[in-house]
């Protein structure tokens, strides 16, 4: 067992951990600041705001110290290893690094959208000093736009040089350059190459400082007002983990969580910007009933009493049941559905909704080698993949079907062949895009007798459909997701309910008759791991941070949860 | 700190003499008070009320009543929406909505689009001026605002701007920049909604 000392104190290393002296530390709840490593990036060292005093205790329990400061991102730390972060030489070395990093610093903190998640605020909280013995004019450096969504204020900038290295490193686009040199040094594109690569929004999330801005939430909101949800991202079947950020009922920005497992510390910048769907005014807003020819907005008792009357109607005839379940439920909102469609009749079909499949996966691939400037010892390179299947849960949704049906899942195509011997089709919908289903195929819906529909956009099939009823968004809504490696990840609800709708699960609820709303997304979760062996791992409905291996076992990654962001908080939750 | 911390001083109440344990002493002080107050009303020099409205109260300089919206060198609004005196405010009654400033404002980059208080909310704490990094936000000595309807309390930017140009010559910013006159500005006095402000106009 390796054991270090930090600080006089002796830590015993986690087996296996291959750590630095900043991860070293902070996983045992010391902070040593820094602002230019990152856990992904290779070490340059060159903010110097981590620098330390370090040493060795040898054999005979001597410990000789090095005589000068050393950066702990570049330490690594092994048995015998001993830091220093607290003397009085590291904290008024890191006072003078402060005031260095600042001396050309704007100071614009109140219309810096980057203000309250700042590390250049941070540091010169806890470490920096309260005065700017600088009186010589600042050297103020051009903002410019590196793409049509970030802008550059090299003005702010520390030469930290975490988003050349992300474009050079994770990407491999390269579209960032440090231009010039010392005082004058800035970060560049070259013209007309600007940085447009589909990872790009990760550069705004890296800079440690308010340099690099997006300018989709530019000078809209101040990040103190924002609660963070966590959730997972519908764009695609990967699953990222991500931040989704509220205010006054709108979702403002989406920004990644870290997860070893999944996506790292990155997203693509369409799953970034997919919160707009969120905020969508035209949504549906209450539930309808088609009656001679037009919709009629109904309340939700008179909705439900007409058609259960009507179902009930029908299957004392005898009639059978076509049931489609979009890929972007949630595992418990498809097993409360398949249970409820059970409930109603034996007669039933069960189908995968549409998933839409666009070009292929891209992935990104980094390695310890390609693109690397620095030390990439302590570096574990991950994945991180776009999948072309644009749904976040065909398999969960898939798991639940075959469970109900006991065969293969039915796809959209067969099930539109279905529709003639089934008189009653139910969808289940979910997906965020309107047009998830064409004029032909809620045609080729439309011709059985009944379509009862639930959903969230205005659609052609809900113009057609003789029961709607509108129900949570994927912002609205919490559960969890299957991604396309079976894990099963939980995301929380980002926003309130908007007015006049229901979650699916309460929806259900009612229509079964069992429960009582508001529905916990949890206590679905726990019966559908009780009954359906492939998330049998779900005991109790309780999902872990990273997510649920539902095949497999996760390897152990020591510096998993190392989260990469400025607040103090971060770190005492650490 | 716990209660037998050895830090702690502990203090005896003063031991009253017989004389004052009869409190008269105390009610004699009190009746010489209130027969004080009779002769000055009574002669009239020392009158504690005021003949409002005839009379008008000058408020202490450091009165907080109605805010204003402080204006530039070159009459546009100091304000650059940094909210922090709305996550100041302890009643939440400030709106701000922030937006990137006009490529004409070399200055700056942000800027207000728009800025609502609820003067009926507002508990006038002024802790939104405190907060102001610009100095945009400020408290006058406005204190009979009155209005018709509860959405005319309800100032908006042109309307918190123009309690400025009212009030610039009586009150100067702390900072001590005065904006020049500008004519447009001049017909918001005369809006309907204006109606305590006009008035107010009158009187300074």
């Amino acid at each position: 067992m390796a054991t270090i000392i930090i600080d006089g104190q002796n830590y015993d290393l986690p087996e296996g951990a291959k750590f630095n002296a900043i991860q070293a530390a902070r996983h045992f709840g010391i902070e040593i600041p820094y602002y230019c490593w990152h856990p992904a990036l290779s070490v340059v060292a060159n903010c110097r705001m981590c620098e330390i005093e370090v040493g060795s205790k040898d054999a005979s329990g001597e410990i000789k110290m090095l005589p000068r400061l050393t950066p702990g991102c570049q330490t690594p730390v092994r048995d015998g290893t001993v830091l220093v972060t607290d003397s009085v030489k590291v904290l008024e070395h890191r006072k003078n690094i402060m005031e260095l990093l600042l001396i050309n610093h704007p100071l614009d903190c109140p219309v810096c959208d980057q203000a309250g998640e700042c590390g250049l605020q941070d540091y010169s909280y806890s470490h920096g000093r309260a005065e700017h013995r600088f009186v010589e004019e600042r050297n103020v450096k051009p903002r410019k736009e590196v793409s049509d969504l970030i802008v550059l204020n090299t003005d702010r900038c520390i030469m930290c040089t975490r988003c050349v290295r992300f474009t050079r490193e994770i990407t491999g686009t390269a579209e960032l350059q440090v231009m010039r040199r010392g005082d004058h040094g800035e970060i560049a594109i070259f013209p007309d190459h600007p940085l447009d690569n589909p990872l790009a929004g990760n550069v705004v999330d890296l800079c440690p400082v308010g340099a690099l801005l997006d300018k989709d939430f530019l000078h809209n909101q101040r990040v103190w007002f924002l609660s963070k949800h966590d959730t997972i991202c519908t764009g695609c079947s990967t699953g990222c983990n991500i931040s989704s950020e509220e205010n006054a009922g709108k979702v403002w920005r989406h920004k990644p969580r870290h997860n070893p497992y999944v996506n790292d510390y990155w997203i693509c910048d369409e799953g970034r910007y997919g919160y707009k769907s969120a905020n969508a005014p035209d949504l549906l807003a209450g539930s309808y009933i088609l009656d001679g020819g037009d919709h009629h907005g109904a309340t939700s008792d008179r909705f439900f009493k007409r058609l259960n009357e009507d179902l009930t109607h029908r299957i004392l005839d005898k009639q059978s049941v076509l049931a489609i379940f979009s890929p972007f439920l949630s595992v418990e909102e498809a097993f409360s559905a398949a249970s409820w469609v059970k409930h109603l009749t034996n007669r039933n079909t069960m189908a995968l909704g549409p998933v839409s499949v666009l070009g292929q996966d891209q992935t990104y691939s980094p390695d310890k080698l390609t693109g690397r400037s620095g030390d990439t010892s302590f570096l574990v390179p991950r994945p991180f993949t776009i999948s072309a299947e644009k749904s976040p849960n065909k398999a969960g949704v898939s798991f639940v079907i075959n469970h109900f049906q006991g065969s293969n899942v039915v796809s959209f195509e067969d099930a539109l062949k279905l529709v003639p011997s089934n008189p009653i089709v139910i969808v289940f919908g979910g997906s965020p895009n309107s047009d998830w289903i064409t004029p032909e195929q809620s045609a080729e819906i439309r011709k059985a007798e009944r379509v009862i529909l639930f959903d969230t956009t205005i659609n052609v099939l809900a113009d057609a459909a003789d029961y709607v009823a509108g129900m949570a968004t994927f912002a609205e809504k919490a559960g969890s997701y299957v991604n396309r490696d079976n894990r099963l990840q939980h995301f929380d609800a980002a926003l309130p309910l908007r007015d006049g709708v229901w979650t699916l699960l309460d929806i259900l609820a009612i229509l079964r008759g069992v429960g009582r709303s508001p529905i916990e997304s949890r206590t679905i979760l726990a019966e559908a791991a009780e009954k359906i062996l492939a998330l049998a791992k779900a005991v109790g409905g309780q999902v872990p941070e990273f997510g649920l291996n539902l095949t497999g076992q996760d390897a152990l990654i020591p510096d998993a949860g190392f989260q990469d962001d400025w607040t103090m908080a971060s770190l005492a939750k650490a | 700190m716990r209660s037998d911390d050895p830090s702690l001083k502990r203090l005896k109440p003063p031991k009253l003499t017989l004389f004052e344990q009869s409190y008269l002493p105390q009610i004699l002080g009190g009746l010489f008070v209130t027969g004080r107050h009779i002769v000055n009303a009574a002669v009239g020099t020392g009158s504690l009320t005021m003949e409002y409205p005839e009379v008008q109260h000058q408020p202490s300089a450091n009165y907080r009543g109605v805010h204003r919206l402080n204006k530039d060198e070159q009459g546009r609004v100091k304000c650059v929406a940094c909210m922090l005196c709305a996550t100041a405010c302890p009643v939440h009654c400030i709106d701000i909505v922030g937006a990137t400033a006009p490529e004409s404002w070399t200055d700056r980059e942000k800027y207000c689009q728009s800025f609502v208080i609820d003067e009926l909310r507002c508990i006038y704490c002024g802790m939104c001026e405190e907060a102001c990094p610009v100095d945009a936000i400020e408290l006058t000595s406005f204190y009979d605002l009155t209005g018709l309807s509860r959405e005319e309390m309800i100032f908006d930017k042109t309307k918190l701007l123009s309690v400025y140009d009212l009030t610039k010559t009586a009150e100067p910013m702390k900072s001590g920049i005065v904006a020049p006159e500008s004519s447009h500005t001049n017909e918001l006095y005369t809006t309907p909604t204006m109606g305590p402000v006009i008035e107010r106009q009158q009187l300074v």
